[in-house]
């Protein structure tokens, strides 16, 4: 009797932990897969703002793409050549500038905090010039878009062949913070390459492999 | 008829007398079967727990990767993309240009430099595994005081003023170095002495050719060594002399060596070259025809020769009275009308360390009037200027006590000479030793004082091998410790400290820009010579005397060990040199080229002589000498039974039982059944150096009569000649019942008649017609290798090469003893023959077969085919059933057992990080180096060009001496490759199966007669 009783909670368990499950379906993954990883950064930096608003080219700050296996991820001092200026966001520095006004002062130089992180990580002072008595700290992103190591993905014959940044990343520049779009998976590389010499790319024939070791030696 | 139909190749002494066959099995050690079947119970509970393991496992969040990027970007540097410096190797003295590979601020790879006019692109092993050293903990980070760890500040002052004292006392000051080839160190160095009253710099060389020196100093009165020009040499004769293999600078005598037996030049040209030697030197492989001679018997042989040609030139030399000539007489007057008719283009060379011998070389080469052509003495190599007499003299002061200074860099006395332990006592009586080794070594624990030097990858210097070359070293990282160049320490005991760059750069500008006219500005000089890694400029060539006839004495007679006794030959090996890379990891695994045995020093006999004395390979023998000399221990070593040796002989490698080695206790796997690579001494091998012998003013490592005696012990050798064997199993039936030779080679004769050397079934495929369409049809490129038997001379840089390049692990010494090493490209080493063997080196790698066995047999695709020919090896989905190591026909294959993690984690940093680093459990082999193909390719593809012939270099192909591999593209008829692919001498190795390799072998073709006496298998 007891254990009749058993099997009908277990079945019953089992019936709504299944129905539980139903509609997160799709967020089923297989294990490595990171698609829509989207985690916080240390600065937090507004891809949005930067490539979508003031529409700054990728390659601006990710040069390697174009030279080298990794697109890499700028160093603090290409964000120097504009935020040596530009140390706060434009609405805050006009609502500052409108204020002085009104009071009868000098406006305030505003730094915003996220951008007192990136001049905190270079040990510099308020005027903007190396602080002697601060150590700079390296900025340590938290990686998004990560192959596994025995993959060597190259970002140089996709930039040359005229591959788009947001094929692969997806709508970065309407994104505040970047997330993971696209799967990684192996499959979905595979497939794309077999589309690529099908249709071409951007109207170019091409030749992108796949074989094995294009990818993994 | 073709010789390399008939003649019979044998591995190992068991192979050549039937007692040993092919193992069939491609793993000696069968894993244990279980005692019982497994049960349906036992299934599903093993099937549960798995699927509950890996459910697990799928449950882990994926860690978090961290991005971490410059705060201020270097302009030169990309993330990613590498940088190569030209630098100079620092490995020995020979000072070969390297071009140094540069990742993201780390120097992952050395390689040769192919616009160094002496190296000529080539590096060797030695060199090529210096980089490990960089990355060594055990390297000194700061100076030692009395074996206390000091700041420099701390022993700058201690030691000036014990110099001080030396000063104002005017003590005898001794800098003891080995050959100092920068002319900035020398400048400084006699600034530094000079400020002594009684200072003097002794040099001495390990392996020292000083009786070269000595004999030129009598005969031309000039105390030098020659430069030898092999490239110019048509007819070379060589007593004893390994000059491919360790003998002065083997890179630079290899590439000229081999650009005098260019057979795919128009006309075809072959040097013809006779070695006259005790043991097997790698030199002695490649002789065309190779004599045994005792080392005792080279001064009658020389003798003879020298009256034979001085009878042609008319020359008086009194030879009278003579023992017989130990070869055959018909030989020696071939050898010396060779000789005679190639005046001019002939050159003799001899490795002995007996002057009068020397002398006699000096003799020859100039009845023959060699000098100024095949040799030079006025612009003479500087890479060896050891002087043993005044090594000599410094021992004898240092045993009077009248020695109050002794400094001692880039040499290890007390490793290197013999009664050390004397030397020991002595040392501890002078009142000031410093040492500037970059670890802790024998002499530096005696040394009151230790002031670490750089590696040379991390410092400024220079070098000038050559007059009129002068090389620069560039550092390539920050120095990783705090160690100080030698250069910047004698400039702070000067009290005028400076960097070492200022030193060399104001040294460039005073002595070294006035020699050259190319440029105005010396920054513009400067410039151009940090970035070609070396500058051309002029120098006074020296002036010799007239030969001086007086100096040349015959050698009447034989100095033969009394009977029952054998002559011991102490000798370098090529990967382990004089000893000074011990603690090298790489060095250590690296196989021998002769004798195939890692992590080891043994006693190698000939054939004969271990039967007659009744040892067999692997029994511990006791060397001892005849002298009874308290002060030479007795060696207790293995016995190596070496082919084609002579039988009054035993030789015994130098370089072993080195202090450090004790680190390779824990080299390898840790598992159950580990044992450690030292021995019972807690080193790695044994030092012979004790058995060094002074003779007429010069160190020499042969002539000592040693007795044998059994121990009963015994100690298994690493071995590697009979692992991977191609042999092909006695079951299989030739194809068209012809046997065909793994190895193959001809003879000159039968090259010029017919360009093959042979039948024309050599160089077809045995079946022409194929009854299936072809497996795969290459449309774009289609890589393939061509090595070259003729050039190869079976040094191993390319072994090394590899293991920088491909992240192949070290498995120490009982690892390889189970057939379990790593290395991905193995010299098979071949004789043919007898008493008098042949040698055939042949580099076996994967040979990315068309129809390849492997990949039929992979049950998860884990190796496949791509559509460039290349045989793919995915590790991330092998699942290491080994099912295609035991069907690869080439044993090419190899099996990661272990993770095999690096004894030193600090030399992680020179791992490739374009290569995965295999784990557990996977296959792994030869991939032609895919990741320079994918680098080559995507580089061509960004800057819109078409991928040329030369633009991939395999790691092996790049740093070759010899130049013996080509690697391309075979779908592009101009290719080297492609060109090499067509001659009449490229055979397939195992063709007869039809796998289609992609890498062809081209023969090797020996100068001799079509029937010299060769045995054949009949």
């Amino acid at each position: 009797m007891g254990s009749r009783m058993l099997t009908v909670v277990l079945l019953v368990g089992l019936f709504f932990s299944v129905l539980a499950l139903v509609p997160q379906i799709t967020a089923l993954r297989l294990p490595g897969n990171q698609q829509g990883y989207e985690p916080p950064q240390p600065i937090a930096f507004s891809h949005r703002l930067h490539a979508g608003e003031l529409g700054i080219a990728c390659l601006y700050c990710h040069s390697g793409a174009e030279k080298s296996r990794h697109a890499g991820i700028p160093a603090a001092s290409t964000c120097m050549n504009c935020h040596r200026e530009v140390t706060a966001p434009f609405g805050a520095v006009r609502a500052e500038e409108a204020a002085a006004k009104k009071e009868g002062r000098k406006p305030e130089r505003i730094v915003s905090p996220e951008l007192q992180k990136l001049y905190d990580a270079l040990a510099l002072n308020e005027k903007l010039q190396r602080d002697p008595e601060k150590m700079p700290v390296a900025i340590a992103w938290n990686k998004i878009h990560n192959t596994p190591d025995f993959v060597y993905f190259d970002h140089r014959p996709h930039v040359a062949a005229g591959v788009s940044c947001q094929q692969c990343h997806g709508p970065v520049e309407a994104m505040d913070r970047v997330r993971q779009v696209s799967s990684l998976s192996m499959g979905w590389c595979v497939n794309c390459h077999r589309d690529a010499n099908q249709r071409g790319i951007a109207g170019n024939k091409v030749k992108a492999s796949t074989d094995c070791a294009s990818c993994h030696y | 008829m073709d010789s390399s139909d008939t003649k019979r190749y044998w591995q190992s002494m068991e192979e050549r007398n039937g007692e040993w066959s092919a193992s069939p099995d491609e793993f000696p050690e069968p894993l244990p079967e279980p005692a019982t079947a497994m049960s349906r119970r036992g299934f599903l509970q093993t099937a549960g727990f798995t699927l509950a393991t890996a459910t697990l496992t799928g449950c882990g969040r994926t860690p978090v990767e961290k991005a971490i990027p410059y705060l201020v970007q270097p302009d030169e540097i990309i993330p990613g993309r590498s940088l190569w410096y030209a630098s100079t190797c620092g490995a020995c003295s020979a000072g070969c240009g390297v071009l140094v590979k540069n990742r993201d601020g780390r120097p992952i790879k050395l390689e040769g430099n192919p616009e160094h006019p002496v190296s000529r692109g080539g590096l060797c092993a030695v060199g090529q595994a210096s980089l490990l050293e960089l990355y060594d903990s055990e390297r000194l980070k700061q100076p030692l005081a009395a074996g206390q760890p000091a700041s420099w500040d701390e022993v700058d002052q201690a030691v000036l003023a014990k110099l001080d004292a030396i000063r104002t006392s005017g003590g005898a000051v001794r800098f003891l170095t080995g050959t100092v080839t920068s002319p900035t160190l020398q400048a400084l160095l006699a600034e530094f002495l000079g400020q002594f009253r009684d200072a003097h710099h002794v040099v001495y060389d390990p392996l020292s050719v000083s009786a070269v020196a000595d004999a030129h100093q009598q005969t031309h009165g000039l105390r030098v060594v020659p430069r030898y020009r092999f490239d110019r040499a048509e007819v070379i004769t060589s007593l004893d002399a390994d000059f491919l293999g360790t003998w002065i600078s083997p890179v630079e005598f290899t590439a000229g060596y081999c650009a005098g037996r260019n057979l795919e030049a128009d006309p075809p040209q072959l040097s013809f070259h006779i070695q006259f030697e005790s043991r097997m030197s790698l030199t002695g492989t490649k002789a065309d025809r190779r004599v045994r001679v005792a080392p005792g018997e080279l001064g009658v042989l020389a003798t003879h020769l020298a009256a034979r040609l001085a009878k042609r030139a008319g020359v008086r030399f009194a030879a009278e009275g003579l023992d017989a000539i130990p070869i055959s007489p018909e030989l020696l007057d071939e050898v010396a009308d060779r000789l005679w008719q190639a005046r001019g283009r002939s050159l003799v060379v001899c490795g002995s360390q007996d002057v009068r011998l020397q002398v006699l070389m000096n003799f020859l080469n100039h009845l023959l009037g060699n000098y100024g052509k095949t040799l030079d003495i006025e612009s003479p190599s500087l890479q060896r200027q050891g002087n043993d007499g005044e090594l000599e003299n410094l021992l004898r002061e240092l045993r009077e006590g009248r020695v109050a200074a002794l400094l001692v860099a880039g040499v290890n006395p007390l490793y290197d000479l013999p009664s050390s332990s004397e030397l020991a006592g002595i040392l501890q009586r002078v009142p000031l030793v410093v040492s500037f080794a970059e670890r802790v070594d024998e002499t530096a624990s005696v040394a009151h004082f230790v002031c670490p030097d750089h590696h040379f990858l991390e410092s400024w210097s220079d070098a000038e091998v050559i007059p009129g070359v002068v090389s620069l070293f560039q550092p390539v990282i920050h120095p990783l410790g705090q160690t100080r160049a030698l250069a910047e320490t004698l400039a702070a005991w000067m009290r005028k400290p400076q960097p070492v760059y200022d030193l060399l750069r104001q040294n460039w500008r005073m002595r070294i820009f006035p020699r050259q006219r190319g440029e105005n500005e010396f920054d513009a000089f400067w410039d151009r010579a940090v970035h070609d890694g070396f500058a051309m400029v002029e120098h006074k060539p020296l002036q010799a005397k007239p030969f001086q006839f007086d100096a040349v004495r015959a050698i009447p007679s034989v100095e033969k060990p009394p009977s029952g006794a054998l002559a011991l030959v102490l000798y370098p090996k090529v990967g382990m040199l004089d000893g000074r890379h011990g603690h090298n990891a790489w060095l250590q695994e690296l196989p021998d080229p002769i004798t195939k045995v890692a992590w080891d020093n043994y006693a190698c006999l000939s054939p004969a002589t271990a039967a007659r004395l009744g040892v067999r390979q692997g029994d511990v023998v006791r060397i001892e000498t005849l002298s009874a000399d308290a002060a030479t221990p007795a060696l207790e070593l293995p016995v190596y039974i070496q082919p084609g040796q002579h039988d009054d002989v035993v030789a015994v490698p130098l370089g072993y039982g080195r202090q450090g080695t004790e680190r390779f206790a824990k080299v390898g796997p840790r598992w159950l059944f580990a044992k450690p690579s030292v021995g019972e001494n807690g080193r790695v091998g044994v030092r012979a150096a004790p058995l060094l012998r002074w003779t007429g003013g010069c160190l020499s490592p042969v002539g000592r009569e040693v007795r044998i005696a059994k121990t009963g012990k015994q100690h298994a050798l690493a071995c590697t000649q009979s692992h991977h064997s191609l042999l092909t199993p006695q079951n299989i039936p030739w194809i068209g019942g012809k046997k065909r030779s793994i190895v193959q080679e001809t003879t000159w004769p039968a090259f010029l008649r017919s360009r093959s050397g042979g039948t024309a079934s050599h160089t077809e495929p045995p079946l022409k017609e194929d009854l299936w369409p072809p497996d795969h049809v290459y449309h774009g490129h289609r890589w393939a290798m061509v090595i070259d038997l003729n050039a190869c001379t079976g040094c191993s840089a390319c072994v090394v090469a590899c293991q920088a390049e491909n992240n192949i692990p070290v498995v120490g010494r009982d690892e390889v003893r189970r057939q379990r090493e790593m290395h991905w490209l193995r010299i098979d080493r071949y004789y043919a023959g007898e008493d008098d063997v042949d040698v055939v080196h042949q580099p076996m790698l994967c040979q990315h077969c068309d129809y390849a066995p492997c990949e039929t047999v992979c049950p998860v695709l884990a190796t496949l085919h791509s559509e460039e020919g290349l045989n793919q090896q995915i590790y991330n989905r092998c699942v290491g059933t080994r099912y295609c190591a035991n069907n690869c026909p080439y044993k090419v294959r190899r099996f990661n057992w272990f993770d095999y993690s690096r004894e030193d984690r600090l030399q992680n940093l020179a791992l490739n990080p374009d290569v995965s680093v295999r784990s557990r459990g996977v296959m792994e082999k030869c991939t032609f180096c895919v990741q320079r193909i994918q680098e080559a390719k995507i580089e061509a593809r960004r800057q819109g060009k078409q991928l040329a012939d030369g633009d991939v270099r395999t790691a092996c192909q790049q740093s070759c001496p010899a130049q013996a591999i080509l690697f391309g593209d075979l779908n592009d008829p101009k290719s080297s490759v492609a060109q090499a692919m067509r001659s009449p001498r490229r055979y397939r190795v195992l063709e007869e199966f039809n796998f289609r390799p992609a890498v062809g072998y081209l023969k090797l073709v020996r100068n001799r007669a079509e029937d010299s006496g060769e045995k054949h298998d009949g």
